[in-house]
């Protein structure tokens, strides 16, 4: 153990405690080029882990099928989702490493690890076409969000604009992939969206219709101020989604980011 | 990296055991240092990817119904066969570990515990690969599989594949790593990493949730919405990960004074906290 001194048994802020001149020695650049090969490998790895099973068990459904993303919950439900995720990891990376990236990270994961699942867990095995199951995108949402932190370098005024542009814009990111889905057409003197017709051609045998919380109303209709009413209520509960989160993440930095001595 | 190109920077570089030379440079030296990732990650990418085309030919030919006799043949002892082999992995596994464990901590040094960070984070990248298979392959099979089955038996081919493999092979591992290190490296040595815990006891807790959702599911004759409150269980439970930023910041920070000494002769903190 030589003569190193253990780290403290608390995490404390590591800018300043150590002599960052060791960073010019060519061996300790190998070491650390290493560590950060590995660490990105790790931490990504378990960053879709963990994005894709809270992903899928808390917005899933609403993600899984075009006719499911409406104008009213799907708007609410994913940026609320998405969120909560990102919080837990925002507040140590930005703290310990300054590294604005968390946002950026987990929404490109979440792209990568949904479109693989969806072309051999819906396509493949199940047989559902990529059209009817495509995932959204949120990569951009994630862009901006790291952008609003790392240009105000601030926890608190990036957990209030951050999340409120990644709640309202979810909708208009991705008004371009579904915008031929939503074209009304007439079916058995019905209207509906090319969406529902997908859905009613493609049976989900465990989806009944009226199981379906979407466009919950006695009239819907294909303009109005569903769209951008959502978008605002959205905003504001990405907000108080993140910063819970980011506490939950402050918190478990802080106070249980430590060593405990040992009672066996 | 030459003695003399250290001195260049002004540095007393010691010239005993170095792991980076030691393996020697280029693509060859890079895979013999990280031979445990490679060769872990390549055989669980293996089984991964065997067991997912097992489920894709098996789940609808054989897998509907629980009390069809080809269930029984093609399932069951896949059920059995992993139970056994994590079972043992696990309980086997740490046996050993402890057994195994050093005795004197004070003879450890910088280099042999920087090795064995690098031998641990080796592991996590194992484990890395599975867990991104898991995210990509695994999680929403089960929500596809259930949107098209019309109900549940018994036993499910996904839920044999994720909840009795898949998610259990991650606490089979950990559990054995989780005491490797608190065995074998001072910082763990007679302390406990609670993030590090925090990662281990959240996935294994993820098993008594199966129990959950599987009684659950003996309630309904299909799932109805794959965001219901019977997998909540699940989402809090895998937001254990969210330790996983606390103990990489654990790790970095003994490494970072290990990496030091280890190849400039001093300790990088500066201030004692």
């Amino acid at each position: 153990m030589a003569n190193i001194a253990l780290p403290a048994p608390r995490i404390t802020d590591a800018s300043g405690h150590y002599d960052l001149s060791i960073l010019d020695n060519p061996r300790a650049r190998s070491y650390y080029r290493r560590f950060d090969g590995i660490l990105i490998i790790v931490l990504f790895s378990f960053l879709a882990l963990g994005i894709s099973i809270h992903y899928a068990l808390t917005a899933g459904d609403w993600d899984y099928w075009i006719d499911w993303r409406d104008r009213r919950w799907w708007p609410l439900v994913t940026p609320l989702s998405l969120m909560m995720f990102i919080g837990g990891f925002v507040y140590p990376i930005w703290k310990a490493f300054r590294l604005p990236v968390i946002a950026t990270a987990v929404t490109t994961l979440l792209c990568l690890v949904s479109w693989v699942s969806r072309y051999f867990n819906f396509g493949q095995f199940t047989d559902f076409p990529l059209s009817f199951t495509f995932p959204s995108t949120y990569i951009g949402l994630g862009v901006i969000f790291d952008s609003v932190l790392i240009m105000t370098r601030s926890l608190l005024i990036s957990a209030i604009v951050g999340p409120f542009l990644f709640g309202a814009l979810i909708w208009p990111l991705n008004w371009p992939l579904f915008a031929a889905s939503k074209v009304p057409v007439e079916y058995s003197g019905t209207l509906v969206s090319v969406a529902d017709l997908m859905g009613y051609q493609y049976i989900r045998t465990t989806t009944p219709e009226y199981l379906r919380i979407i466009e919950e109303s006695t009239l819907r209709t294909f303009g109005g101020s569903v769209t951008p009413l959502t978008a605002v209520f959205s905003a504001f509960v990405a907000v108080i989604g993140y910063s819970l989160f980011l506490l939950l993440g402050a918190a478990l930095y802080n106070f249980a980011g430590r060593y405990a001595r040992r009672i066996i | 990296m030459s003695e003399v190109k250290a001195a260049q920077y002004g540095y007393e570089v010691p010239t005993d055991y170095m792991e980076e030379t030691a393996a020697g440079g280029g693509l060859a030296g890079h895979l013999r240092r990280n031979r445990l990732a490679y060769i872990g990650g390549a055989l669980l990418l293996a089984v991964g990817i065997g067991i997912r085309i097992y489920q894709q030919m098996m789940s609808f030919s054989v897998g509907m119904d629980f009390y069809e006799p080809e269930f029984q043949t093609y399932w069951m002892p896949l059920l059995y066969g992993e139970v056994i082999v994590l079972g043992s992995i696990m309980v086997l596994g740490s046996i050993y570990m402890w057994m195994t464990r050093e005795k004197d901590a004070a003879s450890i040094t910088p280099e042999v515990e920087l090795k064995r960070y690098f031998t641990l984070l080796g592991v996590f990248t194992v484990l890395g690969v599975w867990a991104a298979l898991i995210g990509a392959l695994a999680v929403e099979s089960d929500a596809a599989w259930h949107q098209v089955a019309i109900r549940d038996t018994d036993f499910t081919p996904t839920h044999i594949v994720i909840f009795y493999f898949s998610l259990p092979l991650l606490t089979a591992i950990l559990i054995p790593t989780f005491i490797w290190a608190h065995t074998r490296i001072p910082a763990f040595m007679n302390r406990i990493s609670v993030p590090f815990l925090g990662v281990v006891a959240g996935i294994f807790m993820i098993m008594p949730n199966y129990g959950f959702n599987e009684w659950g599911h003996t309630f309904f004759y299909a799932e109805e919405l794959f965001a219901a409150p019977i997998h909540w269980g699940f989402v809090v439970l895998g937001w254990s990960l969210f330790f996983l930023g606390p103990l990489a910041v654990q790790l970095i920070q003994r490494m970072a004074q290990l990496i030091s000494v280890v190849t400039t002769g001093r300790d990088c903190m500066i201030a004692d906290r």
